[in-house]
């Protein structure tokens, strides 16, 4: 299609350069005066580079609401790759499966069809993974966790031996989707909730839907709850129970590569950051690891968040064996 | 829109103003670059102008006075830059919280004063044209552009140069703008 507004793809092209160029932090006369004659020396320069700052402008002004569609994009992209069947996974413990199943075949292709499979997913330190199961539902791992999935005709069995997930789980009346962490079943329907595994620890946060979280026999102790959205439980690896309120898009953030905290201790603080970077932060006494930290921390690079920790307590790091080391002001 | 022509005023005779008027649209552009919206170059242009008048009769009869123009238009920018930067930065943090809020349902998000209201439909144009840029193309345009990172976080965050990344988001404007010309 062509237009009239600009001779062609170059104009936009050198426009493109000038926007970028009358951006930079050192602009002097001499640029604005060269600038200035490029504008002047054809009528579809100065079309160009109106059409250039517009669009500049709109999406600054539409920023947040394009970062959203654009999150619906890739969650879209994300499906479509895994339902396409393209993508190789992590099987384990699938093998031995796979030959029971091939046998039986023969026998019992309807059931054979319906046998369940186990699929385990993990990230490593500083890794973040989104996966689609084959029900739709998405599962988004947090740094060092490992998950498996066990799909079966009547249920939907997983496993967080170790770590944090979100789920945002395909409605399913006929088959419960369940979460096994840390002696605890989770147990929901169609729901979005984060559910954390560290050391014994179990958080438990909804969104939306109804969550459920019982132990995992009926003989072991500790009892029954039904969470709902804006609701978070934590049972602390002592078996202490706690029922509160969230934000559950706080309880959320690291998905988006942000921690937020309210008054959270120094020292979990680290800890979740210790997961995220190879270089590990060390406290230098114990005491500083309970100050409490309220705040945005946005997961770029480890020298800006270190920066960004030593603005909101008095403290300051310094190079150590393992990494850094954080030590009173 | 724009501001109504300020009365004759002795100042405006001399070189400079007149100069001013002259090249009134192309400071605007000039100015647009570093802004968040039009409404805020005419701002600044309208300060630059304050500035202008305010030269005396002498001060105002320059020999080049395009070139002082622009040094005032640089200079009124590395200020409206400076004072912008702490509190865009804090709002940028605070855009970057509760967006994640919108993601998935039922949030209300505040919309500031000067905030644009724009059609779904348009909002997917630009998504798409954003979600078809090559990958650190896109991303570097994602990181500096929608999460409002500066040119020098964006590169530290990716491991690559600032002058990279400047060349990421120049293609990507050249590529955004092709898409979405019309």
């Amino acid at each position: 299609m062509s237009n009239i507004a600009f001779e062609d793809d170059r104009d936009l092209a050198e426009a493109s350069a000038w926007l970028v160029r009358l951006q930079r932090e050192e602009v002097s006369e001499a640029d604005g005066l060269e600038f200035e004659a490029w504008l002047d020396a054809a009528p579809g320069n100065r079309a160009a580079y109106e059409h250039v700052v517009s669009l500049w402008h709109e999406f600054e002004s539409a920023a947040p609401q394009v970062q959203d569609e654009l999150i619906t994009l890739d969650r879209r992209e994300t499906r479509r790759i895994v339902r396409g069947g393209g993508t190789r996974r992590w099987w384990l413990g699938a093998g031995g499966m796979a030959i029971a199943a091939g046998l039986a075949v023969a026998v019992l292709p309807g059931i054979v069809a319906q046998q369940a499979t186990a699929e385990t997913y993990a990230t490593g330190k500083g890794e973040r993974k989104r996966v689609t199961l084959a029900d739709g539902s998405i599962v988004d791992l947090n740094a060092e966790t490992k998950l498996s999935v066990t799909y079966g005709r009547n249920e939907r069995k997983l496993e967080l031996a170790e770590g944090e997930a979100i789920f945002d789980v395909t409605h399913d009346a006929r088959r419960p989707f369940t979460v096994a962490a840390a002696n605890r079943v989770v147990r929901v329907l169609g729901t979005q909730f984060d559910v954390r595994h560290r050391q014994g620890d179990l958080m438990v946060a909804v969104a939306r839907g109804k969550v459920e979280v019982r132990p995992m026999t009926a003989a072991a102790s500790g009892r029954a709850f039904t969470l709902t959205p804006g609701q978070k439980l934590n049972i602390a690896s002592s078996g202490r129970e706690e029922l509160g309120a969230v934000d559950p898009q706080e309880a959320f953030s690291w998905r988006a590569g942000r921690l937020i905290y309210r008054g959270e201790p120094l020292a979990n603080v680290v800890a979740d950051l210790n997961r995220q970077y190879v270089e590990q932060i060390e406290i230098s006494d114990p005491e500083l690891g309970k100050m409490p930290i309220t705040g945005v921390i946005v997961l770029d690079n480890q020298p800006a968040v270190v920066a960004r920790l030593s603005l909101m307590l008095p403290i300051r790091s310094v190079p150590s064996d393992r990494g850094l080391l954080l030590l009173r002001k | 829109m724009a501001p109504s022509r300020p009365s004759q005023r002795p100042a405006d005779h001399t070189p400079l103003a007149q100069a001013f008027f002259e090249k009134r649209e192309n400071l605007l552009l000039f100015l647009a670059a570093r802004t968040r919206c039009m409404a805020t170059a005419e701002d600044l242009l309208q300060d630059l102008y304050l500035k202008v008048a305010a030269l005396s009769a002498d001060d105002g009869d320059v020999r080049a006075p395009s070139a002082l123009l622009y040094r005032m238009a640089a200079n009124l920018l590395v200020d409206h830059v400076r004072s912008t930067q702490r509190s865009s930065k804090r709002s940028a943090d605070w855009r970057r919280e509760t967006r994640a809020s919108i993601g998935d349902e039922e949030v209300s998000s505040e919309l500031a004063a000067d905030e644009v209201v724009i059609s779904r439909e348009r909002v997917r144009l630009l998504a798409e044209a954003v979600a078809a840029l090559p990958p650190q193309m896109g991303k570097a345009f994602r990181l500096h552009k929608l999460d409002g990172l500066s040119q020098k976080e964006t590169a530290q965050a990716m491991g690559v140069s600032v002058k990279m990344i400047e060349q990421h988001i120049q293609a990507a404007v050249r590529q955004l703008s092709q898409r979405l010309r019309g």
